[in-house]
């Protein structure tokens, strides 16, 4: 019983939220409201015992990434005030499309969500087995994608950073520390 | 398998993320004086993984099967490295010069990130590893794409890229997590005979091929193409149209082939009216375009739709000629951009109509130039010819008459614009052309490469023979 | 008590002892209603604009990465828990993933973007 109060009050946190980022016209409030998203979405991890992605959801949603979302803000120029919708024939034949789309996805999943295996145990994930999942060779064992991350994470960082630092224009001066 | 052979059984990744690494090493260490070096020795050690990834080796699964490999993944691989190769050599002066030479160690790096990602995407084994092997195939070609940060269309077309491919594969994402919901599994070999065509698992491949479809530009999911094609830096353009592309079209051919199998008249449907409309839409659009980036932009979205022909047939012949199908048009059109770039590095025009009279002041160019519209129209005895033969004879084989029909028409349409781009060159005069210009000698070596190609590769039919005996073990 | 009605108790608590504070500091406080106490503070003057401003990319790099070593921190987590088990190709594994994001580290500092000038 406890568990389904829960559960709606994290629901109805997310879906109130979730429609509050998009639909505010400041873009750090935006962003405030996103933060309550993922934490409420860590809190549904954590009533499914899934204690790794819980801090996970915390330390690189709710942490990193939204430093990331308030650093990108502060980086602009306005605050985004006064932003306009043009409702023009393009957009609104999109918006029916979609609704259209969502409504023929939404009833072929209602009508055969009796075909989607249920897989949620229940049970605790021991933080153990994680370990040995994540760093073993064998089937169900997941160290290549493990490794092929941190290729993707130097890339970001490294993608990120040509964009982002300050242009010299000048090819001799390529490291800084030459200088 | 032990331990440590689990890694080298990915003998081209880890060659690769050598040179990456040796590469991001030598950018850091070496002091200015080094630095002139760079590209030079970046050629050299990734020509040196060119060739010695080149042989294909005996087929299996490291990692517990989270990485597949087969042969003929090793031919498209190497078909990748030479494209990757063609467009390292053709950046080499735009990286020489002040505006952009303090980016070249980046530009060496992401763009062999993205490699990486790709043969990654290649040869994976496990729903997992595709999606990161997609993300790092895209991430990073964002980051160069906006490279020439003080141009506007530059940052705009990042922009819309990594918006666009951010959209595409949470849409991917989503598909997979209905594959994963109903089928229980993610690992490829696991997954065909537990897909049997309900509605739940149709609509969850609906949205995971969009995601595909996304990266390979097929329309309707080709939008971003025009825009990011002309506002991403040329050589990066080249890159995008035709490793990118290449890529993505082969890893939807293998998912579609190995994971869904039992969704054959499903994804024929759906293959049917996308390259239907693909084949159109580019085609239409391209007749009136005159820069030409968006012009070639156009083209490879209507090329896109002949390489999806390749797949339709379902067949090892198809895929053969699929893969041929790549590796010409990897010639062709790198050859465009080899000239594309040098004209823009030397006098920053991208019309159609600044080329008017270009054969009075640079016949070799224009001449190359010509060869690559030809192979691109696929006008006979040059390897586009043959190409766009094969992929008709597979797709007939199984019966897609009007398709086929409506791609000759289309092929006799295509020629139309292609030839307007010859026109411009030898026939039209102009009152001031594009003076007489020199390009480096690796740009030169690089379309040398490439007329080789468009000339050679169609009379040859051993490479077609070598392709089709590694295809057919699949 | 299980686990879950213990949690809804420590919610619910929480949230009363803050709306209690809130009320208490309200219902207490001396009350001063001013216009000029609710201004941002300018030395004295009046305020004119906003208090958006522009910063530098700086920090913007800084978040990158924060953000990388958020992640190598949390990824490093399970495996931290079966050191031993693990073993060497466990260790092997985990000093590859390292490395290869320390190298990020190592040219964020070589490109200067550790200089705050």
């Amino acid at each position: 019983m406890a568990e389904q109060i829960i559960f709606y009050i994290l629901a109805l946190v997310i879906a109130v939220f979730s429609i509050m980022a998009v639909t505010s016209k400041k873009v750090i409030r935006s962003a405030t409201y996103l933060l309550f998203v993922l934490l409420a979405t860590a809190g549904l991890f954590l009533m499914l015992n899934y204690y790794y992605l819980f801090a996970v959801q915390v330390t690189v949603y709710a942490g990193g990434v939204m430093i990331l979302f308030i650093m990108a803000i502060f980086l602009t120029h306005k605050p985004g005030d006064e932003f306009k919708t043009k409702m023009n024939w393009k957009v609104k034949s999109s918006a029916i499309l979609s609704v259209l789309g969502l409504l023929l996805s939404g009833y072929i999943v209602v009508a055969n969500v009796t075909r989607i295996i249920n897989y949620v145990s229940g049970k605790e994930m021991k933080m153990q087995e994680l370990g040995v999942t994540m760093m073993g060779t064998e089937k169900y064992q997941f160290l290549l994608p493990f490794e092929a991350m941190s290729v993707l994470l130097l890339a970001c960082i490294i993608g990120a950073i040509m964009i982002a630092r300050k242009e010299k224009n000048n090819v001799e001066s390529n490291n800084d520390l030459d200088k | 398998m032990d331990y440590i052979s689990n890694f080298l059984f990915m003998r081209s990744e880890v060659s690769l993320l050598a040179v990456m690494v040796f590469l991001l090493l030598f950018d850091l260490i070496a002091g200015k004086k080094g630095m002139k070096y760079f590209q030079p020795i970046a050629l050299i050690a990734f020509a040196a993984h060119t060739i010695w990834t080149f042989v294909p080796y005996e087929a299996g699964v490291s990692f517990g099967g989270m990485y597949d490999y087969k042969p003929v993944m090793t031919i498209v691989k190497g078909i990748l490295n030479i494209a990757t190769l063609i467009v390292f050599m053709q950046a080499k002066e735009v990286f020489d010069t002040e505006r952009q030479g303090n980016k070249r160690g980046e530009f060496y790096f992401l763009t062999m990130v993205t490699l990486l990602g790709m043969y990654f995407m290649i040869s994976s084994g496990h729903f997992l590893m595709l999606f990161i092997g997609l993300e790092m195939a895209s991430i990073p070609l964002a980051t160069i794409v906006a490279m020439e940060k003080f141009s506007k269309k530059s940052a705009e077309a990042g922009a819309k890229y990594i918006l666009l491919a951010a959209f595409s594969s949470g849409v991917m994402l989503f598909g997979i997590s209905y594959l994963y919901g109903t089928v229980g599994t993610l690992y490829f070999t696991d997954m065909p005979n537990l897909i049997s065509a309900n509605p739940l698992q149709i609509m969850a491949f609906v949205f995971f091929v969009a995601g595909l479809f996304f990266k390979v530009s097929l329309v309707p999911f080709h939008l971003w193409a025009a825009d990011v094609y002309e506002g991403a830096p040329t050589n990066v353009t080249a890159y995008l149209s035709v490793v990118s592309k290449g890529s993505a079209v082969f890893v939807l051919m293998l998912l579609l082939y190995k994971v869904f199998g039992n969704l054959i008249v499903q994804w024929q449907g759906i293959l049917f009216a996308v390259i239907v409309l693909s084949i159109t839409v580019g085609n239409l659009f391209a007749l009136r375009q005159d820069n030409i980036k968006r012009f070639l932009a156009f083209s490879s979205i209507s090329q896109a739709g002949y390489l999806a022909l390749g797949i339709i047939s379902g067949t090892a012949f198809g895929m053969t000629t699929m893969i041929y199908y790549i590796f010409v048009y990897v010639f062709s059109n790198l050859a465009a951009f080899g000239v594309i770039s040098s004209i823009e590095n030397k006098t920053g025009k991208v019309n159609i109509s600044d080329y008017k009279g270009l054969y009075s002041t640079n016949p070799k160019l224009s001449f190359i130039m010509m060869l690559a519209m030809f192979s691109l129209g696929g006008i006979p005895i040059f390897a586009g010819f043959f190409s766009k033969f094969f992929i008709f004879a597979a797709a007939l084989e199984k019966g897609f008459y009007v398709l086929v029909l409506i791609a000759v028409i289309n092929t006799i349409i295509s020629l139309y614009y292609y030839l307007l781009v010859v026109k411009a060159m030898f026939i039209d005069s102009s009152d001031n052309p594009i003076p007489t210009i020199q390009t480096d000698n690796y740009n030169r070596v690089s379309l040398f490469i490439c007329t080789a190609g468009i000339i050679l590769i169609g009379l040859f039919g051993v490479i077609m023979d070598k392709i089709e005996l590694y295809s057919f073990g699949m | 008590m299980d686990n879950t009605s213990l949690f809804v108790v420590v919610l619910l608590t929480g949230l009363a002892l803050v709306i209690l504070g809130l009320t208490a500091a309200i219902l207490l406080s001396p009350k001063s209603i001013n216009f000029q106490k609710g201004e941002t503070y300018e030395c004295g003057l009046p305020t004119r604009g906003t208090s958006w401003m522009q910063f530098r990319v700086g920090y913007y790099l800084y978040a990158i990465l924060f953000l990388m070593f958020d992640v190598e921190t949390i990824f490093l987590f399970p495996w931290a828990t079966v050191v031993r088990q693990l073993g060497t190709s466990g260790f092997i594994s985990v000093l590859i993933f390292v490395v290869i994001l320390g190298l990020g580290l190592a040219y964020a500092w070589r490109k200067g973007v550790l200089k705050w000038t």
